[in-house]
């Protein structure tokens, strides 16, 4: 490609703050964006500043020899994990060092990568509700009682995902499903159905627990980036919140 | 002999739940095994460290410590960063009957209550909402540990180290 200093500066810093949103809307933390957008300019031979935050990313590039600055802001989009984007842009990163990928060769990746499968969604369902019955397990609960988490988890987890498809708030979305899943549970908590029904009344909600937002919030408060932290961590909280709530609602409905 | 039949088994269904989440959170297929193993060990040991009369903080914090060490050490096999394989590795570890026991308890102490039931719930609930908090620092402290004492931006750097 012959592409003058600027033409060159412009598409990098789109490349750039691609990753970057998608990294941080796939669930990695502050310090891993920095590094993987440092990394991938530098291998190209450019400075680069930036400025994280949980809904936008700005950069500033810099090219020493024209004395030329570049500055370009972007939303991120909504976030949802998606490990298999973090691992694949990681690799991504390591390979434009190596062997020194062009524009184009990036672009295409960044585009194979978005366009991956997820898991179908029926193996979510089981996988997660089998998550479920296991940390009833863990807890001490017995055949009956993982049958019921297994069953509570799998409607509220459909529950979820049919909400977040009709893009309700996220929060609410959280909402409903503890509130189906405990609604579930419950019932075998009101019936004494099984020795400790109790278990799978506790363990029914834990696929909803924001494992990702606590634990990149604590990650980013050691790294000193207290902003983000905080911002994570409260968002953590709500979700938290929210299946509080969606728990209060099933308690108050039987009575237990 | 009940004893190892009872940690076997706990070591099976805490790798059931790591891969669980680790679906949900959509990790490449070929680190499902390795998150399976990381998990299922790391929650072991902290049972371990329950058994042996330690804390759950502490307990977790070694357990999140193992964890991290060996996301590394896999890291380096599976081709993903260490944190793909250590969060879902984790999740089983994440205090969410404390957390959720404290929300409980907030929630509750705005009903109304007399005095003594205040007092009682405000201590459980003081007591579960601390345990939660500093077993999820701890977790995430232990995961990040291998990085902070090696003082490596990238585990790729390490793997001279390793190999030389």
């Amino acid at each position: 490609m012959n592409l003058t200093g600027e033409e060159q500066v412009n598409e990098l810093s789109k490349i750039l703050l691609e990753v970057g949103s998608l990294l941080m809307s796939s669930g990695a933390n502050s310090a891993r964006i920095r590094i993987t957008i440092n990394r991938i300019a530098g291998a190209y031979g450019f400075d680069v500043d930036l400025l994280i935050t949980h809904r936008a990313l700005m950069l500033t590039i810099y090219d020493e020899e024209q004395d030329y600055f570049y500055s370009r802001l972007k939303r991120t989009s909504p976030h949802s994990a998606n490990f298999r984007m973090v691992s694949g842009i990681s690799r991504m990163s390591w390979k434009i060092v190596e062997e020194n990928w062009d524009f184009d060769q990036v672009e295409q990746e960044l585009a194979r990568l978005k366009s991956l499968p997820h898991y179908p969604r029926w193996v979510v369902l089981v996988m997660v509700s089998a998550a479920g019955a296991a940390f009833c397990r863990v807890f001490g609960g017995v055949y009956l009682e993982l049958l019921v988490t297994f069953v509570a988890t799998f409607i509220g987890l459909f529950v979820r995902q049919e909400a977040v498809k009709k893009s309700f708030n996220p929060y609410l979305a959280i909402f409903f499903a503890a509130f189906v899943s405990s609604l579930i549970a419950g019932a075998a908590l009101k019936l004494q159905i099984g020795e400790n029904p109790e278990y799978a009344f506790a363990t029914s909600v834990l696929y909803l627990i924001p494992g990702i937002p606590l634990i990149n919030s604590l990650s980013d408060l050691l790294d000193g980036n207290i902003m983000n932290g905080i911002v994570r961590g409260v968002n953590g909280l709500m979700i938290s919140f929210s299946i509080a709530l969606g728990m209060i609602g099933a308690i108050v409905i039987y009575g237990i | 002999m009940e004893d190892l039949l009872l940690y076997i088994d706990r070591w099976f269904w805490l790798g059931v739940g790591a891969i669980g989440f680790a679906i949900l959170f959509n990790v490449p297929r070929r680190t499902i095994l390795t998150i399976f193993l990381l998990g299922a060990f790391g929650g072991t040991l902290k049972f371990i460290i329950l058994a042996l009369g330690g804390s759950i903080i502490m307990g977790s914090f070694f357990g999140a410590v193992l964890v991290g060490f060996l996301s590394i050490l896999a890291a380096h096999y599976k081709h993903a960063p260490p944190f793909v394989l250590a969060i879902p590795a984790v999740i089983p570890m994440v205090p969410g009957a404390f957390a959720y026991r404290a929300m409980l308890g907030v929630i509750h102490l705005t009903e109304k209550v007399d005095h003594d039931t205040f007092l009682k719930l405000l201590e459980e609930t003081t007591d579960n909402g601390l345990k939660a908090f500093f077993v999820l620092a701890a977790l995430s402290l232990g995961v990040s540990a291998p990085m902070l004492i090696f003082r490596r931006e990238s585990v790729k750097n390490m793997k001279v180290r390793i190999k030389s």
